[in-house]
């Protein structure tokens, strides 16, 4: 089940056959097969859905596979839960470091041990801070835990990172899982992360790693598997395949699906009067992870947010709809001031929001037309009571006109896609008739076809029926895609702002890690929706121009 | 029929058949050992007897729907009564006594609501703390003495309209109107809104403070009438009304298909959880069993109404006992 060259061994830490997982109609994983061998760093790439993380979680224990096997050292397993993990030598870093806020570090690396002893064992705090020390030195990172009996509650994000880690450490793993772990980490601390990983591997590890800042992955890995939508895609070495390569293969598919974009008449270009009142316009913002932030957004225009995770781009928007404080700046919503202290207010002057995570967004437990008119009831009737009959038609209505897939809207929201969810999340942004509508992470999650669709409507929406649209990716064609205008922002900073152009793809690919140089980089932007076709590029396979089309 | 396919009957698809289905049972089961439980008499009673707490278990289901608690419903109901008749015997109309109790639960909802939303204290402790304080200023301003009840209001608990006993129509009346505000208004909407997902209905621009506030004074209100109710009925307001009765208020709610986790339940849910408590109390009593059987068997229902809401989930296939109960039965049949 190995790559080319690459047969399998005894050296096979860990081996999966054929492992599909379903959560309802969603297909997270499709008959995945692949193997992790002692003493090497494979680096699991692909984009944000592509199941990556639910691999993770099924070779870790948090969830059981619908078909297929975990074999390991040989023998089919089943792991029964994350402790069960633990004891075979499987340790997993998440991007958000799961720690028990109110224990100490020394308590938190040790958390393990809380779960395989007896109840009834003592609990040697002193124990723990001496074996933490032990283990911390053993890796060089004495000096950037000190106290070991702080609370973790007071830690940054890069020591609670580093906590994460050494938790990882203890278990002395077979097989570690690093799940974006450098994402909260500066380049140095990066490095010395990869000094750790290049030590374990050394010691016979086997190391797998998933980052999307694909410059690092290529200087630690030695192998490389690639997936997309649920799919393994590639596999090989770093030899065989080459950032450039890799980069086509995740992204594979999803360049034709500028194609597969319908060309309905929406202009793709849009008609945004410049001298007019920007719909909001935000000077000197500032809150808990950003400051000086300035933002004109226009009717008609769609305004691409690019950058890290953590960088900010989603607290600014969180603070400027009145989700979170916003400790200072000035927003004019269509020339007035205004300073919304609740979404609620947002809402009512017409700013609507949808979040990234759609957690934070659905009612699970009920059903599409509970989903989509939960803001907008007061509408259907008088005197705070509502009639049911016209909320059921409304509902059908949007979600007819949005094209969620549904039997009816009765039916529980539990049951759709993550696409269609997103769907109706938009449905509902869209009910309560905005004048500007925020998207963060529009198409996390969602499939090509869905997001073509996403795109299509988005575009609808900012050119033809004229509203603003300010959304959030972390996506780098997305931005490209999608965007008039783009702004990037960098630590809490917006960076740059950019009309879209070749120019723009550049800074963008860099803000979003990937290196400016890369040839790949610049002809899958060049493939996407650059006008003039800018940027001569070998042709790619399976890809094309997008079409375009101007009235 | 495997375990799943049960699953899919009618019968299982809300609580509220399935109360309708075991009250039936247990009162044609009942009524071999003593034919009076079916009479129109005995079903009176029970309903008189369940009135006070089915009353306030409207409110709290509205509590509990939006994921919050309010331990001090039985509290509140003993301060408003008194407040209410104190106020009469001090000369007060017995009009405006009545909406003096009634406000006095409001503001004792209001309390709990402010403290809890925006002093950010748990419902669970926020309430027991009212419960203690109502408790506590009852006492006060009874001075420990009962106050006897303006005759003009007695009908409250002891008159009939139609031969149907008037704190039977008021309990009916406010459950149908509770589950009309549940069902068909924006704000009954969003409490379950509210109680599914409390983030999603922030960022969606549902008014979250409000309508936590809101819960709490429906219960408080709901409580005040209750006490009001009870007062008339015993003819006297007494500092000790209502004390303990907030666990069979949970209870009738809980049994009425609500979910402590929010976003589910039901009204009518609620006011047959209340029923079938009281019945199975009336069904002790006239088949002479000992009382301590009765404490038990209340709690079982509890119990099993809870496990058998999550069985309607579908929650058992997670846990193992979908797969382990069939099993079992196989086992015996061998």
């Amino acid at each position: 089940m190995t790559g080319p060259g690459l047969p399998t061994d005894a050296n096979t830490a860990l081996e999966i056959t054929s492992i599909g997982k379903s959560f309802g109609s969603v297909h997270a994983l499709i008959d995945v097969s692949m193997s992790f061998r002692s003493g090497l760093v494979t680096a699991l790439l692909g984009e944000n859905g592509a199941g990556k993380s639910t691999l993770i979680r099924i070779c870790s224990g948090e969830l059981q596979p619908s078909s297929g096997e975990v074999i390991i050292s040989g023998v089919p397993t089943i792991i029964s839960g994350p402790l069960a993990a633990t004891g075979l030598g499987i340790a997993v870093v998440h991007q958000e470091p799961q720690l028990v806020s109110e224990m100490t570090v020394a308590e938190n690396i040790f958390l393990a041990r809380l779960s395989a002893c007896s109840g009834a064992s003592m609990h040697r705090r002193s124990r723990l801070v001496t074996d933490a020390q032990k283990l911390l030195g053993g890796f060089g990172l004495a000096s950037d835990l000190p106290d070991l009996d702080r609370k973790c509650a007071s830690l940054s994000a890069a020591e609670r990172q580093l906590v994460e880690i050494a938790r990882a450490l203890a278990v002395n793993p077979r097989v570690l899982f690093l799940d974006e772990p450098n994402s909260s980490l500066t380049r140095r601390e990066t490095d010395r992360l990869f000094a750790i990983v290049r030590r374990l591997r050394d010691q016979g590890t086997a190391v797998v790693l998933v980052s999307h800042r694909l410059g690092e992955v290529y200087e630690i890995a030695d192998r490389v598997v690639v997936m997309r939508d649920g799919r393994k895609v590639g596999e090989g070495t770093v030899e065989e395949l080459p950032k450039q390569k890799a980069i086509r293969s995740m992204a594979g598919e999803r360049l034709s699906a500028a194609e597969v974009i319908p060309d309905s008449g929406a202009p793709a270009t849009p008609s945004v009067d410049t001298s007019a009142t920007p719909v909001l316009s935000v000077r000197g913002a500032a809150g808990l992870a950003f400051r000086n932030v300035d933002l004109d957004i226009r009717a008609g225009e769609i305004v691409g947010m690019a950058g890290l995770v953590g960088s900010g781009r989603t607290e600014i928007i969180r603070a400027i709809i009145g989700a979170d404080p916003l400790l200072a700046g000035k927003i004019r919503l269509r020339g007035k001031p205004v300073r919304f202290t609740s979404p609620r207010k947002a809402l009512r002057g017409g700013v609507a929001f949808i979040s990234e995570e759609r957690r934070t967004s659905i009612f699970y437990g009920h059903d599409i037309c509970f989903n989509l008119t939960s803001n907008v009831l007061e509408r259907f009737g008088r005197f705070g009571f509502f009639s049911s009959r016209q909320r059921t038609e409304f509902a059908q209505e949007s979600a007819d006109g949005i094209g969620v897939k549904a039997q009816s809207v009765a039916a529980p929201i539990r049951s759709l896609s993550g696409g269609n969810q997103q769907k109706v999340l938009l449905a509902r942004a869209l009910a309560s008739n905005p004048s500007l509508v925020i998207l963060d992470e529009p198409t996390r999650g969602v499939d090509v076809r869905t997001k073509a669709d996403m795109y299509h409507l988005i575009r609808n929406l900012a050119h033809v029926q004229g509203l603003a649209v300010w959304f959030v990716s972390s996506e780098l064609d997305e931005i490209l895609q999608l965007a008039d205008r783009i702004v990037v922002v960098r630590e809490g900073r917006i960076a740059d702002n950019l009309e879209r152009g070749p120019q723009a793809a550049r800074v963008v690919a860099s803000a979003l890690g990937e290196t400016v140089e890369d040839a790949a980089v610049t002809s899958l932007v060049s493939n996407l929706s650059l006008p003039d076709g800018t940027l001569p590029e070998e042709p790619q396979p399976g890809s094309h121009p997008q079409k375009r089309t101007v009235r | 029929m495997t375990f799943s396919s049960l699953r899919r009957l009618p019968l299982f698809r809300g609580q509220e058949a399935g109360l309708v289905a075991v009250i039936f049972g247990l009162s044609v089961a009942f009524s071999f050992f003593n034919p009076n439980f079916l009479s129109t008499d005995n079903l009176r009673n029970v309903l008189v007897a369940v009135a006070v707490v089915g009353i306030m278990s409207i409110g709290q289901t509205f509590v509990i729907i939006a994921r919050e608690i309010d331990l001090s419903v039985g509290s509140v109901m003993g301060l408003s009564g008194l407040c209410g008749a104190y106020a009469m015997s001090q000369g007060l109309n017995p009009i405006l006594g009545i909406c003096l109790a009634i406000a006095v639960g409001a503001a004792a909802g209001l309390v709990n609501g402010l403290i809890v939303v925006y002093g950010r204290v748990n419902s669970f402790i926020a309430t027991l703390g009212m419960l203690s304080v109502a408790r506590g200023l009852t006492q006060v301003i009874s001075g420990g003495l009962p106050i006897m009840v303006d005759p003009s209001v007695m009908f409250i608990g002891q008159g009939a309209l139609f031969d149907v006993p008037v704190q039977v129509l008021i309990f009916v009346g406010l459950v149908i109107v509770g589950q009309i505000v549940l069902k068909r208004s924006v704000l009954g909407q969003r409490i379950i809104a509210v109680g599914d997902n409390d983030e999603a209905a922030r960022l969606s621009g549902i008014p979250l403070n409000a309508t936590r506030v809101a819960v709490f004074v429906f219960s408080g209100v709901l409580a005040a009438v209750a006490g009001m109710v009870y007062t008339a009925q015993v003819s006297v307001a007494e500092a000790q009304a209502g004390t303990g009765l907030e666990l069979d208020v949970i209870a009738a709610v809980v049994i009425g298909g609500a979910s402590l986790s929010g976003g589910r339940g039901s009204i009518l849910g609620a006011m047959l959880g209340a029923y079938l408590l009281g019945a199975l109390r009336n069904a002790f009593i006239l088949l002479e069993l000992s009382p301590f059987l009765q404490q038990m068997s209340v709690g079982l229902v509890i119990v099993l109404a809870a496990l058998f809401d999550q069985f309607r989930q579908g929650a058992f296939r997670h846990a193992g006992i979908a797969q382990i109960l069939p099993g079992l039965l196989r086992l015996r049949t061998k």
